[in-house]
């Protein structure tokens, strides 16, 4: 399930400092690209600009055009150019300007990035990250918003990594660069710089595989990723206060998933509620929900609810999104409706 | 280096006297090209004011728009991307669903009945593929009518700009496709997107003529683009059209482009190649026009603005079940229970306001 990390990847890193999720992503970026000659960089305006979110911001400057550069407008460009560089030994880790725009790029993910090694039965390989911002809860234009985690957990042969702080996010990110497999990595709008917490400097990797327990509770587990996981500690902390446990899981890759943590949690509290700002039907709520249903259906105490948006597009009518997008009132009304269940 | 088709120079002479159309004509273009420049800074005063959505502006790219769009005639379809405020203003959109539109109400995302303009799209070069397929309609129909749709010159490094162009070729179909070199694809020069000089010329390989234009001259804009609805109109197919022209503004409201390109680079444009200034240089210098036509002329936008602008904020808030609607012909069953779901989430909303 966990991938193996190098030995020296595992070495405690001496201090900390204090980060946002956005200059997480972007010290991950500078060690890996100090650490191998063969990470490059590219995309569209990730170069001179630092890409719209400011991401790459100074890696050009530091590690010149050759490692860091922009590309051409093309997604299918950006994302098939990188199966050939990675098949001749490159790491590339290439940004998509939004996740709503990753669709002219799919052709080439799920017929090729997920299928150069096996197609080729070992010969080739494509050890590559797919970097995007994505989610809702700001005020962007049509196709801004979207979540489209499903189509990828959908595709064999991909990883699927959605880091919700910003210690996670640069560990993540550093694991999913050494991974063997192909991963694409999620990177919230909303919580590029709305939320902080001690880094640990120097190289690290969250392995890709474990999840996290972000609040312990004994009488409902709620599972949530990305920005959610937020969301939900609010409700968590507001349900606290009521007297009721919440044990909040962040499985922070959703391929591979941490069904083990998932599992001993619903073991315990035996109500779920699964939250996700992607659309409702085939969403991965559906997943872990059947998962939890052939796994533990004797232990659920109550029918497993799902807080989702619901299934339309995601909206550039910014003023009424947030009926579509689950907040944090939504989660605590789901937990209740578990209870009482 | 090419030279572009010019009729009026940035300089206001007139380069091929025998193409300028009359002088009312004249100063009913600039008029109009008066008004979306009016119209496009005051989606940024809005923005500025926390009374506007992320907008993208056209700025700069008036003749461009404007001088295409007029090529047009009534019935004929256009397929927009982003950009076009301008060519969607022109062709008859009006400035309060625009203002409605970027203001992310889904009344402005209501594209009206006798309108055929096709829905604005965001993602990359998808609405040259559109166009194509809506003019091989109109030719299976045997309908008279064109098809008129832009991209950005980042957007020719795009699957769809190819799929999109080589499609109606192979189809003969009625469309018209513009592409609007404004040097930048937000901050990536035009330089970066391809290896070649001008991107006109891969209508060669697509066998539809191409055109390389003084994208800032309305006129040979204009000119240019007529020719080429007019070629559609008679069957014979599509081509392709490079406006050479520039982004005067930033890339979105949120943009600041200074952080890839010189201000003294914008000034150089905005001072000197202005697509209005040299229209308004030809009228003065005919003795058409003065500092006082100017000021009415002004006076008039921005009193037409107001009024549009006041239309679009007198209109009611969006309402929630907005986000259920259109997206099925009717609801299917999931969707009726997350309307469910929609009123326990206004009623939780109200509850905790
Ligand atoms: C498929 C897709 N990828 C990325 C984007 C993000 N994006 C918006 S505008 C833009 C640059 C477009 O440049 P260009 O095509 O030259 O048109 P301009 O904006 O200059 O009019 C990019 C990359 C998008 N809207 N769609």
């Amino acid at each position: 399930m966990t991938q193996t990390v190098q030995p020296a990847a595992k070495a405690a890193p001496a201090s900390q400092k204090t980060m946002t999720l956005a200059a997480a992503l972007t010290d991950a970026m500078d060690l890996a690209l100090a650490r191998d000659p063969n990470v490059i960089l590219y995309g569209e305006d990730v170069g001179v600009m630092g890409g719209v979110f400011r991401i790459t911001t100074g890696l050009q400057a530091k590690y010149g055009k050759e490692r860091v550069f922009d590309s051409p407008l093309t997604e299918s460009g950006i994302v098939g150019s990188a199966v050939g560089m990675a098949a001749l030994g490159f790491r590339p880790v290439v940004e998509l300007q939004f996740g709503g725009f990753l669709y002219p790029g799919f052709d080439q993910m799920a017929s090729h990035v997920s299928r150069y090694r096996y197609r080729s039965r070992g010969r080739w390989s494509t050890p590559l990250v797919i970097r995007f911002p994505y989610g809702g809860g700001v005020n962007l234009l049509e196709q801004h918003h979207d979540s489209p985690e499903a189509y990828l957990a959908h595709t064999p042969g991909i990883k699927v990594v959605i880091p919700s702080s910003p210690k996670d996010a640069k560990g993540l990110l550093l694991a999913s660069i050494e991974d063997p497999d192909p991963v694409v990595f999620f990177e919230n709008i909303k919580l590029y710089r709305s939320v902080k917490e001690e880094v640990p400097q120097g190289y690290y990797t969250v392995p890709l595989g474990q999840g996290r327990r972000v609040h312990e509770g004994k009488d409902v587990t709620v599972i949530a990723w990305g920005a959610m996981v937020q969301t939900c500690l609010q409700a968590a902390v507001a349900a606290e206060e009521a007297g009721i446990g919440v044990d909040l899981i962040d499985p922070r890759t959703l391929v591979p998933l941490d069904l083990e943590l998932i599992l001993e949690s619903v073991a315990k509290t035996g109500r779920v509620v699964i939250v996700h700002e992607a659309v409702r039907t085939a969403g991965f709520g559906a997943e872990i929900s059947a998962l939890i249903a052939e796994h533990a259906i004797y232990h659920l105490e109550a029918p497993v609810l799902r807080v989702t948006h619901p299934d339309t597009m995601h909206s550039p009518f910014n003023a009424i999104n947030h009926y579509s997008r689950p907040e944090p009132a939504y989660v605590a009304d789901a937990i209740r409706q578990v209870l009482e269940a | 280096m090419l030279t572009p088709f010019q009729i009026l120079a940035a300089d206001g002479s007139v380069t091929q006297p025998d193409l300028l159309p009359p002088l009312d004509q004249v100063e009913s273009i600039y008029r109009k090209m008066v008004r979306l420049r009016h119209f496009d800074d005051r989606l940024m005063v809005l923005y500025k004011q926390s009374k506007m959505g992320t907008y993208p502006q056209f700025g700069g790219q008036e003749a461009s728009q404007l001088g295409a769009t007029l090529a047009l005639s009534q019935g004929d379809y256009l397929a927009p991307m982003y950009r076009n405020t301008g060519a969607a203003l022109a062709f008859g959109w009006s400035p309060k669903q625009a203002i409605l539109y970027w203001r992310g109400h889904p009344a402005g995302w209501k594209i009206p009945d006798e309108l055929n303009m096709l829905p604005i799209i965001i993602d990359i070069a998808s609405q040259f593929p559109h166009a194509a397929g809506a003019a091989t309609a109109l030719k299976l129909r045997g309908l008279p009518q064109v098809v008129l749709s832009f991209i950005g010159e980042g957007g020719t490094s795009q699957g769809d700009f190819h799929v999109g162009v080589n499609w109606a070729s192979a189809m003969r179909a009625p469309a018209v496709f513009v592409i609007e070199n404004n040097g930048y694809a937000i901050s990536v020069p035009r330089a970066l997107q391809s290896g070649a000089d001008y991107l006109f010329k891969r209508a060669e390989g697509y066998g539809i003529p191409g055109h390389l234009v003084d994208g800032n001259d309305v006129f040979a804009v204009h000119h240019i683009a007529k020719e080429a609805v007019e070629r559609a109109r008679r069957g014979e197919g599509p081509s392709l059209i490079e406006h050479l022209t520039y982004r005067l503004r930033p890339h979105t409201t949120g943009d600041d482009p200074k952080a890839y390109r010189s201000d003294a680079e914008t000034q150089e444009w905005a001072e000197h190649r202005d697509p209005l200034l040299r229209v308004r240089l030809l009228l003065t210098a005919q003795g058409h026009w003065d500092d006082q036509h100017e000021a009415e002329l002004r006076k008039e936008a921005e009193e037409e603005f107001n009024a549009a602008l006041a239309e679009a904020d007198a209109t009611p808030a969006p309402d929630p079940h907005a986000l259920l609607e259109y997206a099925m012909a009717s609801p299917t069953p999931a969707l009726r229970a997350q309307g469910k779901i929609l009123e326990q989430r206004i009623r939780l909303l109200e509850a905790q306001a």
